[in-house]
């Protein structure tokens, strides 16, 4: 090497001094860069894409990660707050069912001011067996429910009547039921009859009007009203309304088939009357 | 003394296997409806360990059940299980010891006649009180008679192995 540059220092400084002055001279000439600069762009260009893809992949990888980890967090977080939401608008529907039938009730007992004191109950349990139709309440004798007093819905319906109660349960026979009997009264002509349960009606949810006066011409769609008689049950509690209109076995006298105002199926709150005034 | 232990132990047995199915049939089969009725296990739990008991220690576990159904059940007759079922522990009892050995086709048999004793007694009452539905009465019994015979596999099974387990103790 010292020899080298011995022999061909002064040419060597003489090409360095060459290529110098020619690369300022391109770079002044040049626009952009020299073309020594360029070239080494070029060359270098591909390390330098590749190293900062390299680079940008860790990043992303380290965002991604505390990406996923913080999304994990805010998401389990956003689970929560969804859950307690749903339960507060479940609460809240909840509580706006209960306000709609405490409104209708206090209409219901507005109107009729003949109906003294109500106790709302819950049902605890449908039908027990294929040969009754009943509904166990979660309230009893403890509350001041006894036998016989009735039971209606939120609109005033007549639902059924107390045949058992403990003390913190009843057992209600509804309108349906074979052990039913209740004074009844069509509300469009005034003609009185018994509505009472029979077994081949019961599984269609249907009661009869026996008894009607052989001159009654009802209608389909005919309102049947409870008729108050003898004061066991208060009056004017709707019963159902008339779907046909059948003769008996016998052809001499006829009956009426009703349906229940109120849906037994559906049920799942009852108000039971215990006490009421005598309307004369 | 022993004796009396073991005999206690086995109709504890009975009577816990009987409340377990009770408790399926209020808390689960009450809320099944097939075929426009309820399964019905209760004639069942009359006729089943009757099958395996005889019919004086039958009938007399299938008249505990009645009055436990009567308390339970509402019914147009306040005593109308304690008076059907003893009568069906006494036949299922006679059947198994004449005719049948208890078994599944022995528990079939007997289940037949529980509820048509069961059920022929409530058509009778309804038909006494003025409200006589023999034909709507028949059809609910065969309804619910066809939704509660696949339940008397798991019945026998469950009185058989307590009854194998009372015997390997006696």
């Amino acid at each position: 090497m010292k020899n080298f540059l011995k022999q061909h220092g002064l040419w060597v400084l003489f090409a360095a001094a060459v290529l110098s002055v020619a690369m300022a001279v391109l770079s002044v000439l040049s626009a952009n860069s020299s073309p020594l600069a360029n070239l080494t762009g070029i060359v270098v260009s591909p390390f330098r894409a590749g190293y900062t893809a390299i680079a940008n992949w860790f990043n992303d990888f380290q965002n991604y990660y505390k990406d996923n980890t913080d999304l994990r967090e805010e998401n389990a977080a956003l689970r929560r707050r969804i859950a307690q939401m749903e339960e507060t608008i479940r609460q809240a529907e909840a509580d706006v069912a209960e306000n709609k039938k405490f409104r209708e009730l206090l209409n219901l007992t507005k109107q009729r001011r003949d109906l003294t004191d109500f106790e709302a109950c819950m049902i605890t349990e449908h039908e027990v067996t294929n040969w009754t139709s009943s509904l166990t309440l979660n309230k009893g004798t403890s509350l001041g429910i006894e036998v016989g007093d009735c039971v209606i819905d939120e609109c005033g319906n007549l639902v059924g009547v107390v045949s058992q109660a403990g003390t913190n349960w009843s057992t209600v026979l509804t309108l349906v039921d074979t052990d039913t009997s209740l004074g009844a009264q069509v509300f469009r002509t005034k003609d009185l009859g018994v509505a009472q349960g029979d077994f081949s009606l019961m599984r269609e949810q249907r009661l009869r009007l026996d008894y009607l006066p052989a001159d009654c011409s009802l209608l389909p769609g005919d309102v049947v009203v409870t008729s108050g008689l003898n004061g066991i049950y208060p009056s004017g509690l709707v019963i159902g309304s008339v779907e046909e209109l059948r003769k008996d076995d016998s052809g001499a006298s006829s009956y009426a088939i009703l349906a229940p105002e109120t849906d037994l199926d559906s049920l799942t709150e009852v108000f039971v009357i215990k006490s009421f005034e005598i309307v004369t | 003394m022993i004796a009396r232990n073991e005999t206690i132990f086995k109709w504890a047995l009975y009577a816990a296997a009987t409340a377990l199915c009770m408790l399926v049939q209020t808390g689960l089969l009450q809320r099944l409806e097939f075929w426009g009725v309820l399964p019905f296990l209760y004639p069942l739990l009359a006729a089943i360990p009757a099958t395996f008991q005889g019919p004086l220690a039958g009938s007399i576990f299938s008249l505990c059940v009645g009055v436990v159904c009567d308390l339970l059940l509402p019914g147009p007759i306040p005593c109308l299980y304690t008076l059907a079922f003893p009568v069906i522990g006494l036949c299922a009892g006679l059947l198994a010891q004449s005719w049948l050995p208890a078994g599944f086709l022995c528990s079939l048999v007997s289940a037949a006649a529980a509820f048509l004793l069961t059920d022929g007694l409530l058509c009778l009452v309804l038909w006494m009180r003025g409200h006589a539905a023999w034909e709507a009465g028949a059809l609910v019994m065969v309804r619910e008679f066809c939704v509660t015979v696949p339940f008397i596999i798991p019945l026998t099974l469950l009185y058989r192995s307590v009854y194998r387990r009372t015997q390997l103790d006696d």
